[in-house]
């Protein structure tokens, strides 16, 4: 079986602990392991989970051995003494000096735990080392104590690590047995618990495994290709360690589209893509152009204070372009050549020049007008407007719209329907439409476009109608001429998934990153 | 526009005589609408409440409920049946005279006796709609037209319309517990307050009185409460109609004169009397049906329709809508009922046409004209830049033009500078929308203040209008396109966002230079004056720390703001 797939994956770790196994039997424990790698326990450790996880390692043997350690008092009794020498000391001092000790005076004087000084003293007098006389009194004989000398010993080999308990002398292990942690005497210098001892072999695979390492040349093994590896060539020499391609990919930031403007984008392809040529204009509008060509009375309710945003400074446009002025404040007064009654009121000229912020992409379509425009001629405009409108979920004081005219000597009612149809199913994609009569001041007939979207069920798609030929005329068009808009703020918010107006410009970085276009 | 709150029940007893009558589904209830470009936005099953919004601002007589049962009912009996008070013309017992000295107040009125119907809770739930619908948008809040309802048998006539001084007369107005004078209706009632600024400058005021010196009320403000309260079981009405545009006073009366007539009172006329002549004399009787009738060629409604319509079908269609009709060698004589004024062009009675046809009857016919679809120049230019930054990792934002001069100015640190003059609103409703934004710098700044929990770093850019004042311009502001730039992070460096605008300008086709600028919203000394052929075109720099700590930014930002159309006008036209 072809291993290399596996060799290509295996870590550097873990071709150093495999390789110290040799070509075969050999069984090494933990120890041996990290004398014959030279790696770290802790990286010893990691290579052989990895290993087993594998399966080209097997656990050979696992015992159990006591091991014993020292424990925040026996690295005490190292630093300073354990209660057994310190009285030998101080019985010695006193035999020296011929000074009276008893057994009251070492708890008395030196403070010592009655427990500590029955067991040492009681294993001191065993050993010959100290005699009790008359009266009580402790005295030295000279003689060595064996168990103070273990006791150091074991301190102090203890002190440098942990050790198994089996690999100290009979006299030793009974020592560490009288002093180890156990239920109800915890305080003792020493403690003693089981600890797993392993050792490992290689598995069949690992075997087959060690063996195609050692076959094969023995290649070093980089994480990054770099030029000078392509340079040189020496990327023949190097083994690429394979990397964990499941991982998710950590996150970048992304160059793109704002969603909302490619919504945007893609409704001006799709009117491009029809035969609409663009037409622009000025976020700052006379009332002239903005209203009164558009044959709205100035007394009109729409024309409140309350409903356009009026400029500051200046207030009024320096002038408002002839004829255009005088032949609609005609249109207005008593139709002039219109053919129309006009609404029959006195029309101010100073209030035709008043500046407002545009409040309908309309006025981009009345300019149009009076820019000579081509007939048979389609245009269409992606207009900011404002309006006063307190803001809210549903409103926004600052907004697209999309609107348009077609003009042509042969249009009619009917053409305007298939013109709606058509935008129906181009914008929409809603192959079932309603039309239901509108009203709107510029218009007449005019006509509201319902649709069946497929996901969205029945909704308005917009407004369209014939110009009145009060708005026509005396902008010098004799063609009749279609006007027709779009609401598509609902299709937008719908489509990236939002529920207020307010988040089509939202100022939340986060959210715009990760809101989705429309494929 | 308006919308109003109709019972469903009161329509259907205005459809049809009571051994007749039929409940209607709402299904069909919104096909009817239709037919008068209504919507119904709510139907409450309980109470039978309908809400119902009517579109068309030239059409008061439909804002209520006797207008669109109207309406429908016209349709369905195939023609308008005459209204009897028209019929015995200049007979007028009941009289009101007009005193001198009206025509520089409030000139015009109109009035009217109903007799014979007792007011019903729907019925008068529709009398006060219809008088505060009328007054306030087709009366222009009350300015042009304002209307009184009155208790007739409590009026002694002849009724006068005259003007007082403010302290010279008193009564006890609707709302009110006590007797007041009319300078005290001006300054205590709440009605006095709301439309108390059509009378400023007066120093006589309208008042009407009947023949016992007794105050009926105080046009426009408020009624008498003694006599112009109307309530439900009354069965003897007095209606009146002053304003400042006769035809619009008389159209207002003759509305209330057919409803009233259509819930079965009869309407006696009132003979009003004017010191002077006026429009239409000196004595004018109303309710008075003012619609002239208008010959339209046949011709012209099919050519405007796309369909081939006979005479017959014209003549009916008009009929079921309610005009008086008749056709002679292909031109069609349409007259308006007395209740409608808004024939302006004979466009409208093309559309009334279709409307009472429906418009489901017209198909559909694509049109066929060829044209060439484009782009504008600096649409086109304002596509390739924002393709270039997304290019170079930059996210776009949108962002309201509409903002306030805290942002775009003051925390720009551009207060009282040549950078700081914007386009300002004057009619201001909040201040965080007040004035066009003259650069895009700060609608970065706004998302970058919102977003410091978004990683980094922060490219963002917003290609899009600003308005720029220009007092040689004749709308005192250029309209332009403006390409903003930002980018943001712990170590954001100059050099960055210039690497940016010179691969920008490399596609653009055109040398640049980086001139030093003191500008205030950016560090002295990093900042630059974009020029291309020697013109001034944006700005560049690092945003100085003054400014992001006005925004609350914990980060460096550097920016760039270029002006597109300007550029536009640099490029040549592509070939």
């Amino acid at each position: 079986m072809d291993k290399s797939a596996l060799i290509d994956g295996l870590h550097p770790l873990e071709i150093k602990a495999l390789t110290a196994f040799g070509s075969g039997g050999s069984i090494l424990s933990t120890e041996q392991l990290v004398a014959a790698t030279g790696l770290e326990s802790s990286q010893l450790s990691m290579a052989v989970e990895w290993l087993l996880a594998k399966q080209l390692l097997l656990v050979t043997s696992e015992t159990v051995a006591p091991l014993v350690s020292l424990t925040p008092l026996g690295e005490t009794y190292f630093e300073r003494y354990a209660p057994v020498e310190h009285i030998l000391s101080i019985a010695r001092d006193a035999s020296s000096t011929g000074k009276r000790l008893t057994i009251s005076d070492l708890y008395a004087k030196e403070g010592l735990d009655p427990v500590d000084v029955s067991k040492a003293v009681g294993r001191l007098k065993k050993e010959g080392v100290l005699l009790i006389v008359q009266g009580g009194c402790l005295e030295s004989t000279g003689r060595p104590s064996p168990s103070a000398e273990a006791m150091r010993t074991l301190l102090r080999e203890l002190h440098e690590g942990p050790r198994e308990v089996g690999g100290f002398p009979e006299a030793f292990r009974q020592l560490i047995q009288e002093h180890a942690v156990r239920r109800g005497s915890t305080r003792e210098p020493f403690r003693v618990e089981d600890r797993v001892v392993r050792s490992y072999g290689l598995s069949p695979d690992g075997v087959a495994v060690a063996g195609q390492l050692a076959a094969q040349p023995t290649l070093e093994e980089v994480s990054q290709l770099s030029p000078e590896l392509l340079k040189d060539r020496s990327w023949r020499t190097k083994r690429f360690r394979k990397y964990t391609i499941s991982l998710r990919a950590p996150r970048i930031g992304t160059g793109k589209k704002h969603p909302y403007r490619e919504f945007l984008d893609a409704v001006k392809a799709k009117l491009v893509s029809m035969g609409f040529q663009e037409m622009r204009g000025s976020l700052v509008e006379t009332e002239f152009w903005n209203m009164d060509a558009l044959f709205m009375p100035q007394f009109h309710p729409a024309r409140d204070i309350h409903d356009v945003y009026f400029v500051k400074q200046p207030t009024h446009a320096a002038r408002v372009a002839e004829p255009f002025l005088s032949r609609v404040t005609i249109a207005h007064q008593n139709g002039g050549s219109t053919g129309s009654t006009g609404w029959g009121y006195t029309f101010n000229r100073e209030r035709a020049k008043r500046l407002v912020l545009r409040s309908q992409g309309t006025a981009v379509s009345s300019r149009t007008l009076a820019a000579n425009p081509s007939v048979p001629g389609k245009y269409f405009s992606i207009a900011r407007c404002f309006r006063y409108d307190q803001v809210d979920a549903t409103h926004a004081t600052d907004f697209f719209q999309v609107e348009g005219i077609v003009l042509s000597e042969n249009i009619n009612f009917r053409t305007l329907l298939g013109l709606l149809n058509l935008f129906a199913r181009e914008v929409a994609h809603a192959k079932e439409v309603k039309f239901v009569p509108a009203y709107f001041p510029f218009t007449e007939p005019s006509v509201e476009l319902h649709v069946r979207h497929p996901k969205l069920g029945w909704m308005e798609l917009g407004g369209a109608g014939l110009f009145r030929p009060e708005v026509t005329l005396p902008l010098g068009v004799t063609a009749p001429v279609i006007a027709w808009g779009l609401g598509l703020d609902r299709m937008a918010m719908i489509a990236l998934g939002i529920h207020d107006i307010r988040e089509l410009f939202t100022d939340n970085l986060e959210l715009i990153r990760t809101t989705r276009g429309v494929f | 526009m308006p919308t109003i709150s109709i019972f469903k029940a009161d329509l259907e007893s205005l459809l049809d005589s009571e051994q007749k009558r039929r409940a209607i589904s709402i299904e069909d209830l919104e096909n009817w609408l239709l037919l008068v470009k209504g919507e119904l936005k709510s139907h409450n099953p309980d109470t039978g409440e309908l809400r119902v919004e009517l579109q068309d601002s030239n059409r008061p007589d439909l804002w209520c409920c006797e207008g669109i049962a109207r309406q429908i009912r016209i349709k369905r009996k195939g023609k308008l049946k005459p209204y009897p008070f028209l019929a015995k013309k200049a007979q007028a017992p009941l009289r009101l005279t007009v005193a001198q000295g009206m025509e520089q107040v409030r000139p015009y009125v109109a009035a009217c006796a109903a007799r014979g119907y007792r007011v019903t809770e729907d019925g008068l739930a529709q009398l006060i709609q219809t008088q505060e619908k009328l007054a306030d948008i087709f009366g222009h809040k009350r300015k042009t037209v304002s209307i009184g309802l009155y208790q007739l048998q409590k009026i002694q006539f002849p009724v006068t319309y005259e003007l007082v001084k403010p302290d010279d007369a008193r009564f006890t107005p609707l709302g009110m517990e006590t007797v007041m004078t009319l300078s005290e209706i001006l300054m205590i009632h709440p009605k006095g307050l709301e439309h108390g600024y059509i009378l400023a400058g007066q120093s006589r005021l309208p008042i009407l009185r009947d023949a016992g010196n007794q105050p009926l009320s105080f046009p426009p403000i408020i009624n008498s409460r003694e006599i112009g309260e109307v309530r439900v079981g009354d069965n003897e009405l007095f209606v009146e109609v002053t304003g400042t545009d006769l035809s619009m006073v008389v159209l207002t009366l003759n509305i209330f004169a057919v409803n009233l007539a259509d819930r079965g009172a009869t309407i006696e006329p009132v003979e009003v009397q004017y010191p002077k002549g006026t429009a239409l004399g000196k004595r004018v009787v109303t309710p008075q049906d003012l619609g002239k009738s208008r010959a339209i060629k046949i011709e012209t409604i099919r050519g405007a329709l796309g369909q081939e319509l006979s005479e017959k079908t014209v003549k009916q269609a008009l009929e079921t809508y309610g005009y008086d009709v008749s056709v002679e060698k292909g031109t069609v004589k349409a007259k308006l009922p007395l209740y409608r004024q808004d024939l302006l062009h004979a466009m409208d009675v093309v559309e009334d046409v279709a409307m009472s046809c429906g418009y489901g009857t017209f198909a559909p016919e694509m049109p066929v004209q060829f044209t060439v679809g484009g782009l504008s120049r600096i649409e086109q230019i304002s596509d390739r830049a924002r393709e270039l930054m997304v290019g170079l990792g930059f996210q776009e934002i949108i962002s309201n033009i509409l903002g306030s001069p805290e942002q775009y100015r003051d925390a720009m640190c551009l207060a009282e500078t040549e950078w700081g003059s914007m386009v300002e609103v004057d009619n201001v409703m909040s201040l965080s929308f007040s004035c066009l934004r003259q650069w895009m710098v700060p609608s970065l700044l706004r998302v970058e203040a919102a977003s410091n929990r978004a990683f980094y770093p922060h490219r963002l850019f917003e290609a899009g209008e600003v308005a720029i004042p220009d007092p040689t311009h004749e709308l005192g502001s250029r309209t332009e396109i403006v390409l903003g730039a930002m980018i943001a992070h712990a170590t954001a460096h100059f050099s960055e966002i210039h690497s940016c605008l010179e691969v920008l300008l490399y596609h653009a086709g055109k040398e640049y230079s980086l001139e030093p600028v003191q500008h205030p919203s950016f560090l002295d000394g990093r900042a630059g004056r974009i020029l291309v052929a020697e013109r001034p075109v944006g700005v560049i720099g690092e945003v100085h720390p003054e400014v992001l700590e006005r925004w609350q930014i914990a980060v460096p930002v550097v920016a760039f703001d270029m002006n597109l159309s300007q550029l536009s006008d640099l490029l040549t036209a592509p070939p």
